[in-house]
């Protein structure tokens, strides 16, 4: 019985003209935009590739130590075609050096883009699906009670020895099935388009991550499409049904999640709280000044200017809003007069040597200070948008495919975080071979330093395991509206007069 | 009989819940952006007004000699900010909002005596760029303003409002029972339009009027008889959006039996034409129309540097010699302050093309993108909210017409000097006098309406194209149409 009424639904709905329709418009936009989108992570890669090499180049060509500092670069995600999520705003370059350690916010940007581009905004495969396949949804499931009571088949049905929910039951899968046709169509088509430019190359990770993709589009679907059956079961008329769906629609998809954001953006300021975190790191640094001006006096050779910088890159370099500050030397004598200077050298050595170790101590002072204001400012500031826009199932399935893709603000923060992994390995790089107490540490008249040995920044994305377990919460919490919504719609269906 | 049709309906529409939940909603957003903006202009205004003076300050320190002033220009050229922002944010946050000059690096070498010398390169206009938001972490959205209200929700609410305006009638059979009296069709169909513009257009002018009120009195918005003549145009750009999809409503209602299904096309029809095709050909006519990367550009700029230092240093004796200051000058002076004066020129002359290939793709993009009346309604309201891209090249013309002003007024200063040597460019070769400063001319940027409409009129033009295409497609459509079910 119930495969009867399954086969019914289903032809019913494979031969309705808003079945075509959905199809027609869900591939047509995707492969406009996969087109696009492909040609973008093609020009993304080309200038990720030319930064990476000359940033590994420019800190080969330092000729002392101190001089040294690599540039590390982002590779675009090329899962970044689904959601693109913050893969592709956010900086893709930072400066590793061992006076500072990086966070996000001193990162820059490797794009070749016209920056005026960022006033368009751009749209991902993932976007379509969640614009036009909820709506999809909807307007398979408005109909789906109000229709049949109107048309007088619920009666006709409920004499014949059906069970109410195995009739719920059968509608809901067969619209499922519906829709789940365009949404894989699409993916397949997309997936084709990828193997055709070769520029892509997949892992096996990135196959489950797709899947995890693929099964919460499932879940979102199926949400929005019980959002259209319960209005359905609720209402007396289709014309009522359609008209609150629409409306729901429109503020689910469209107007609640931009509004919170907007509300949160104007609403939420931490000002104070960057002044004091800024001061506190002030602090920090006038103590290695004082530190520096105790290690000059300390010199038997005093006057003579041995210290000084030499060339450009000295100095300070901070910002209060984004709580950067830190102090550099980058010093090259080429040319010292042995005479002259020759019995001032070991004191200058071991000058630089407690110097560089203070100031790595005051750079690692500082990140504990400012990672956590920077949480408490921006991060803070992001997951309270978060959180109210969670109100919406599409944020919801916004943000869990931008965990599973890699490209939420954890992917980012992967990136950042093997950087700062990496500015670790290039201080025991200095500090084993004792370079802060060489000569070759602030002069290269003896031959610039030998930089082969020189360990290379590699930078792999997290596993599938991990964007799963990111993704997860909102996954899980769409799954629950789901199973609410199926019950009430089930228990309303069931006490309902026909 | 007409205005009978007109009463009829409105009155059907009022006591409907679309009517209510549209003016609830739009009563929502528009207080959610009167209260967003709160303090917002003041707070720009304040900080607008301690930046310049801040630049002024700079300035005024740098007019102690006529030569620092070259060299330093004039400070930061600020973009005031507009009283109507709430209406278009236009992506504020990526357009720069100064524009700054650049000093043209410096040269240093050893004159033959042993004694070193040093050359600084002046002044020159460094076009302002997008920031992009490298460290912005906050979720993707679409700002609510006006615009955004207008062009995404105003057109939905007009679908509602029509979808079923004569496929119902149609379906319930009261189409028919309409003409059998002597009722015309140009009345129904006209007495439609109106009713249904009327419950678009009344619920929105009430909350803008509720969101004028809020910003007003307790928003610090200053509203002069400026902003209320670009506020009426506004509104009248507005109106005539409504049009276009209430017209569009009628012509797929009057061609399909079925309301349902003249809804889900509307709403296809809606979700890619408004809310897809903006974005999706933003990107496409960006590859359509490449522009020259940044690191291409660089590239050509210090080939073009190098061959210039080439042609003046290259060939002895001056690249050991310095400029000195005597009478009359020596070559090597003059020759010097050739090169500076000519790489000024060259570097601003390379930035402003580099600055107009990246614009003309966007403006490429932008026309492209006007084939849907929501990014065109977008960018009228932009023009006349005085924000966005439109102002921002606006404000760039203004740039572009002040920097010779300034470089003038430096020239006329040195040859108003009978000491000076009138050699611009170097130190050595300029008057050494202070400048008044009171003379100097100071960047003001200046808003008006009358361009600000200029820039927007295209648009309302091919609103009122689109508005009327589409009305006259479903007064055809609807005279044609088939009465029965």
């Amino acid at each position: 019985m119930f495969l009867t009424l399954l086969q019914r639904e289903l032809l019913a709905n494979l031969i309705a003209f808003r079945f075509l329709v959905a199809v027609i418009i869900c591939l047509l936009l995707v492969v406009t935009n996969t087109i696009v989108l492909i040609d973008d992570y093609k020009s993304r890669l080309a200038s990720y590739s030319t930064a990476a090499q000359k940033h590994w180049e420019e800190a080969k060509n330092a000729e002392t130590y101190s001089q040294l500092t690599v540039s590390v670069d982002r590779p675009p995600n090329p899962l970044s075609i689904f959601n693109q999520g913050l893969d592709r705003r956010l900086g893709n370059s930072v400066d590793i050096h061992h006076s500072h350690v990086p966070a996000l916010w001193d990162t820059a940007s490797h794009s070749a883009d016209n920056p005026f581009l960022s006033l368009f905004s751009s749209i991902d495969l993932l976007f379509i699906f969640q614009v036009i396949l909820s709506l999809m949804a909807l307007l398979f499931a408005y109909d789906a009670i109000a229709g049949e009571r109107e048309g007088g088949t619920l009666r006709l049905m409920l004499t014949t020895p059906v069970q109410r929910g195995s009739i719920l039951f059968a509608k809901y899968i067969s619209a499922m099935l519906c829709l789940i046709v365009p949404l894989i169509m699409s993916l397949l088509l997309s997936l084709i388009l990828y193997a055709f430019s070769q520029a892509i190359v997949l892992s096996g990770d990135d196959w489950v991550r797709i899947g995890g993709i693929l099964l919460t589009s499932i879940v979102y679907l199926s949400a929005f499409y019980l959002i259209g059956l319960l209005l359905s079961a609720l209402t007396q008329r289709t014309a009522t049904a359609l008209m609150l769906s629409m409306l729901l629609w429109g503020i689910l998809v469209l107007i609640y999640p931009s509004a919170s954001i907007f509300a949160v953006n104007r609403l939420v300021k931490a000002d104070s709280k960057l002044e004091a975190a800024y001061e506190e790191i002030q602090q920090i640094w006038e103590e290695f000044d004082r530190v520096r001006t105790d290690l000059k006096n300390q010199d038997p050779f005093k006057g003579e200017n041995m210290y000084g910088s030499v060339g450009i890159g000295s100095g300070t370099n901070a910002d209060s809003t984004t709580l950067r500050y830190y102090s550099y030397e980058s010093i090259n004598w080429n040319r010292i007069d042995d005479e002259k200077s020759g019995p001032q050298i070991p004191h200058v050595k071991t000058y630089y040597k407690s110097l560089e170790s203070q100031r790595i101590r005051a750079a690692e002072k500082t990140w504990l200070v400012r990672q956590e204001a920077l949480k408490q400012i921006y991060v803070r500031k992001a997951s309270v948008a978060q959180t109210v826009m969670r109100l919406s199932p599409a944020a919801m399935y916004d943000m869990a495919t931008e965990a599973w893709a890699g490209t939420d603000f954890h992917g980012i923060e992967d990136f950042l975080q093997a950087a700062r992994q990496y500015r670790q390995t290039l201080i025991h790089y200095l500090e084993d071979k004792d370079t802060f107490a060489s000569r070759q540490w602030f002069a290269s008249d003896k031959g610039a330093v030998n930089l082969d040995d020189l360990p290379q920044f590699t930078y792999r994305r997290t596993d599938a395991l991990t964007g799963a377990k990111r993704a997860m919460p909102d996954v899980a919490a769409l799954l629950l509206i789901n199973v609410v919504l199926f019950l009430t719609t089930l228990l309303i269906f069931i006490k309902q007069e026909v | 009989m007409f205005w009978h049709i007109v009463k009829r309906e409105l009155y059907d529409n009022m006591n409907s819940l679309r009517f209510a939940v549209t003016t609830m909603l739009l009563l929502a957003l528009m207080v959610v952006n009167a209260v967003g903006y709160f303090g917002e202009y003041n707070a720009r205004l304040t900080e607008y007004r301690r930046k310049v003076s801040e630049s002024l300050d700079e300035m005024e320190g740098n007019a102690d000699r006529l030569f620092s002033l070259v060299l330093n220009g004039p400070g930061k050229l600020r973009k005031k900010p507009s009283v109507l922002t709430f209406c278009a944010d236009g992506g504020e946050a990526f357009l720069s909002e100064y524009a700054e000059g650049r000093k043209g690096g410096w040269s240093y070498g050893w004159n033959r005596d042993g004694k070193g010398y040093r050359v600084e390169g002046i002044w020159y206009l460094n076009y302002p760029q997008a920031n992009p938001s490298l460290w912005n972490i906050m979720p993707a959205d679409t700002n609510v303003s006006w615009a955004s209200i207008i062009a995404l929700v105003l057109s939905f609410v007009a679908i509602l409002f029509t979808f079923d305006a004569i496929s119902g009638e149609r379906e319930r059979g009261t189409l028919q029972l309409m003409l059998s009296n002597s009722v015309s069709r140009d009345a129904i169909l006209l007495g439609k339009f109106v009713a249904a513009f009327l419950s678009i257009a009344i619920p929105f002018l009430i909350a803008a009027l509720i969101n004028l009120f809020l910003l007003y009195t307790a928003g610090g918005v200053p509203l002069g008889a400026h902003e209320w003549a670009r506020l009426g145009i506004l509104l009248l750009i507005t109106l005539f959006y409504i049009v276009i999809f209430v017209a569009l409503g009628l012509l797929v209602s009057s061609r399909i039996t079925q309301s349902s299904i003249s809804l889900m096309v509307l709403l296809l029809i809606w979700a890619t034409w408004v809310v897809l095709t903006p974005s999706t050909l933003g990107s496409i006519a960006t590859g359509l129309k490449p522009a020259q990367t940044s690191a291409e550009f660089d590239q050509h700029r210090s080939k073009q540097r190098d061959n210039l230092k080439k042609e003046y240093l290259s060939d002895n004796p001056f690249e050991f010699e310095g400029p000195t200051r005597s009478y009359p000058p020596t070559k090597a002076t003059q020759r010097w302050a050739e090169y500076v004066k000519r790489e000024a020129e060259l570097s601003e002359r390379l930035n402003k093309e580099h600055l107009r290939d990246q614009i003309n793709q966007i403006k490429f993009a932008r026309s492209l993108a006007r084939i849907s009346p929501a990014s065109i309604v977008g960018y009228a309201v932009e023009s006349l909210a005085g924000t966005g891209f439109s102002r921002h090249l606006q404000f760039l013309d203004q740039v572009n017409r002040f920097a010779p002003q300034f470089r003038a007024f430096t020239n006329e200063t040195d040859a108003a000097d009978a000491e000076s040597p009138h050699l611009f460019g170097v130190k050595e070769g300029m008057s050494d006098k202070p400048v008044r400063f009171e003379a100097i001319p100071k960047f003001q940027d200046r808003v008006s309406l009358s361009s600000d409409f200029n820039m927007a009129a295209v648009d309302v033009l091919l609103l009122i194209l689109f508005g009327v295409v589409l009305f006259a497609s479903a007064y055809l459509s609807f005279l044609r149409a088939n009465i029965l079910h």
